[in-house]
C-alpha cells in the first residue's frame, strides 16, 4: 500500500510539475495564433521528455552520477567547461523566467505591481532552497501545480465545437494568415518548453539526492510514463483554451493576464482563483528546480560538495551558486524587461542547447563501463537516435528562424 | 591586413544592421498593418475583460491587469507607426489614419480601465471620462473599434 501511494504520489508530481511558464506562455502563445495546428509539437516534445528524462534517470540510479559530473567525464574539462557556461547561462535565462512568472501571477492576484513581488519571489525561492526539505519541496510544488488543471475544466466548460479543434489538428499545417517560417518557429519554441534542459539536472540530481537505485528503476519509469504525457495533456488544455476563445477574437497573447480570460469566462473567479493559484505553484515550482539546477551543475562540473541532503553548511559552494543565481535574476527583472519576452527567449534558447547534454546522456546510457547490464535496448536507442537528429535539427534551425521571424512576430 | 579585414567585416556587419530610413511602400504597409492587428488585439482583449468583470466572472486585479498590458502594447503600436518612415502617399495617409484610430482606441481603453478602477470602489465619478457603465464602456470600445478596423481593412487587414 505505502508503495502503491509512493507511485501515486510521483504521478501527480510528475503532472504538476510538468508546466512552467514556458509552457504557459508558448502554448498560450500558439493556441491564440495557430489554433492547435501544432499540436503536434507536444506530442513529440513530450516523447523527448520521457525518453530524455528517463534515461538520464537510470544513469543516475545506476552509475550514481548525475548529468553534469557525466558531462566532465565524458567530454573532458575545456568542452566541459563550454557546456557548463552554455547551460548555466539558459538554465539562469529560464530561472529569470520562472521568479518573473511568480511575480507577475502574484500581479494577477493582488493587484500589487510585479517588480515589488520579484524581490519577494526570490526570497521566498531561497527560504525554501535554504530550510525546506528535497522531498517536501518536491512533492508540494508538484502537487499545488496540479491546480493547472483548471485548464482542462475550463475548455470543457467552454463546450468547444471539438470537431472544429481537431481539424485545427489534423492534418497539422499553419493557418493561412501566418508565415510557414513564423509556423516553424514557433514548433522549435514548444519543443524548447517541453524539453527544457534544466528539467534533466534536476530530475538526474534529484535521483542521487533521493539515493535511487536500480531497484527504483521501475517506479522512476512510470512516473516519467504516466505523469509526463498527463503533464502534457495540461500544455494541450492551455492551448486549446486560448484557441477556443482568444483566437476567434483576434487576441494575440502577449501577456499573463490574457491567458486566464478564457478561464474566467469559462469558471468565473473561482476557476479563475483556482488556476492562478496553481500558476503561482507551477511557476514557483519551476524557479526552485531552476535555482537548484543553477547549483548542480557548477558544483557537480567544479567538484563541489553538493545537494540538498547536505546541510548548507556541508555544501556551501552550493547554495552560494544558487543565491548568485537568484541575485542574477532578481537583477535582469528589475531593468524592467518583460518577464514575457524573456521566457519566450528562454524556451528557443533551450532548444539551441538541448544537444549539449542530450548528447552525453545518451552515449553514457549505451555505455556498459557505467551501465552494466541496464544499458538502453534496441527501442529506446531507435527513439534515442531520432530524437538526436530532431534535437540537433531544433538546435540548428532555432536561431536562424529567430532571425528570420523577428522572433515570431 | 588582418586589422584592415576585421575593420571591413564590422563595417559590414553594422550596415547589414542598420534601420533603412527608407521602406519600399509594400513594407510600409505591412508595418501599418501589424500595427494595428496589435492594437486590434489590445481593443479585444478589452472588450473580454470588461465584458467578464461586467458579469462578475473575473475579479478585479486580473481585468485591471489585463487592460494595463493592453495600454503598453497600444503604445508600442503608436511608436511603431511614429517611427516609420512612409515612402509614398498611400502609405502615408495609411499612417496617418492609423495613428488616429490606435489614439481613438487608446483613449477608450483609458477609458474603461477607469470604469473598472470605479467598479472596484475608486472615487471615480461620471464627472471625469470614466463610462458610466460596462454597456457604456464597451459601446464606446465598439465605436473605436469599428474605425481601426476600417483602417486595418484599407491596410490590407483582416
Amino acid at each position: 500500500m505505502k508503495k502503491l501511494l509512493g507511485v501515486a504520489l510521483g504521478i501527480l508530481t510528475a503532472i504538476g510539475g510538468f508546466v512552467d511558464i514556458g509552457d504557459l506562455v508558448t502554448n498560450a502563445v500558439v493556441g491564440s495564433r495557430f489554433g492547435l495546428s501544432l499540436v503536434w509539437v507536444v506530442l513529440v516534445g513530450v516523447v523527448g521528455i520521457c525518453l530524455f528524462a528517463s534515461m538520464s534517470g537510470r544513469v543516475a540510479a545506476v552509475s550514481g552520477r548525475a548529468t553534469f559530473e557525466i558531462v566532465r567525464e565524458r567530454l573532458g574539462p575545456r568542452a566541459a567547461g563550454a557546456n557548463l557556461a552554455a547551460s548555466f547561462a539558459i538554465n539562469l535565462l529560464t530561472l529569470t523566467a520562472e521568479v518573473g512568472g511568480i511575480a507577475l501571477a502574484l500581479h494577477l492576484a493582488s493587484s500589487v505591481e510585479p517588480r515589488l513581488w520579484i524581490p519577494v519571489a526570490a526570497l521566498a525561492v531561497w527560504l525554501v532552497l535554504w530550510r525546506v526539505k528535497f522531498d517536501v519541496m518536491e512533492n508540494v510544488a508538484g502537487l499545488m501545480g496540479l491546480l493547472l488543471v483548471g485548464f482542462a475544466v475550463a475548455l470543457f466548460l467552454l463546450g468547444p465545437d471539438w470537431g472544429e479543434l481537431v481539424r485545427q489538428a489534423v492534418p497539422p499545417s499553419p493557418p493561412a494568415t501566418e508565415h510557414v517560417a513564423t509556423y516553424w518557429y514557433y514548433a522549435v519554441a514548444l519543443f524548447g518548453a517541453a524539453m527544457t534542459p534544466y528539467e534533466v539536472f534536476f530530475f538526474s540530481s534529484g535521483a542521487v539526492e533521493e539515493g535511487w537505485t536500480a531497484k527504483d528503476l521501475a517506479q522512476n519509469r512510470v512516473n516519467v510514463l504516466v505523469g509526463f504525457p498527463l503533464g502534457g495533456l495540461l500544455s494541450v488544455a492551455i492551448a486549446a483554451c486560448a484557441a477556443v476563445v482568444l483566437l476567434p477574437a483576434g487576441i494575440e497573447v502577449s501577456s499573463l493576464s490574457q491567458i486566464v480570460l478564457p478561464v474566467a469566462q469559462a469558471g468565473g473567479t473561482l476557476l479563475l482563483a483556482v488556476v492562478i493559484v496553481g500558476i503561482v505553484a507551477a511557476t514557483f515550482g519551476a524557479a526552485l528546480e531552476t535555482a537548484l539546477s543553477s547549483g548542480y551543475t557548477l558544483a557537480q562540473y567544479l567538484g563541489w560538495s553538493w545537494g540538498k541532503f547536505r546541510r548548507p553548511a556541508r555544501a556551501a559552494r552550493f547554495h552560494l551558486s544558487m543565491i548568485v543565481a537568484l541575485l542574477l535574476a532578481v537583477g535582469i527583472l528589475m531593468t524592467s524587461v518583460d518577464p514575457i519576452q524573456v521566457t519566450e527567449m528562454s524556451v528557443v534558447f533551450s532548444a539551441v542547447a538541448l544537444p549539449l547534454t542530450y548528447v552525453p546522456i545518451l552515449l553514457v546510457a549505451n555505455d556498459p563501463e557505467y551501465m552494466g547490464e541496464h544499458v538502453n535496448g534496441r527501442v529506446v536507442n531507435a527513439l534515442g537516435t531520432v530524437y538526436l537528429v530532431v534535437v540537433c535539427v531544433a538546435a540548428v534551425a532555432a536561431i536562424p528562424l529567430m532571425i528570420a521571424t523577428g522572433a515570431g512576430s | 591586413m588582418r586589422v584592415v579585414t576585421g575593420a571591413v567585416t564590422v563595417v559590414v556587419l553594422a550596415g547589414a544592421c542598420a534601420v533603412p530610413s527608407r521602406q519600399q511602400p509594400g513594407q510600409a504597409t505591412a508595418a501599418v498593418r501589424d500595427a494595428l492587428s496589435e492594437a486590434s488585439s489590445a481593443a479585444e482583449t478589452t472588450r473580454l475583460a470588461v465584458e467578464l468583470l461586467d458579469e462578475g466572472r473575473v475579479t478585479t486585479p486580473v481585468a485591471d491587469a489585463a487592460i494595463l498590458d493592453q495600454v503598453r502594447v497600444l503604445e508600442e503600436a503608436s511608436t511603431a507607426l511614429t517611427t516609420l518612415v512612409p515612402p509614398d502617399d498611400t502609405s502615408s495617409a495609411q499612417r496617418a489614419a492609423g495613428l488616429e484610430a490606435v489614439g481613438g482606441v487608446t483613449v477608450e481603453v483609458v477609458a474603461a480601465r477607469a470604469w473598472v478602477a470605479r467598479a472596484a470602489g475608486g472615487d471615480l465619478t461620471d464627472a471625469g471620462d470614466v463610462p458610466a457603465s460596462g454597456d457604456e464602456a464597451l459601446a464606446r470600445l465598439d465605436a473605436a473599434t469599428t474605425d481601426l478596423d476600417a483602417v486595418l481593412a484599407l491596410a490590407g487587414g483582416a
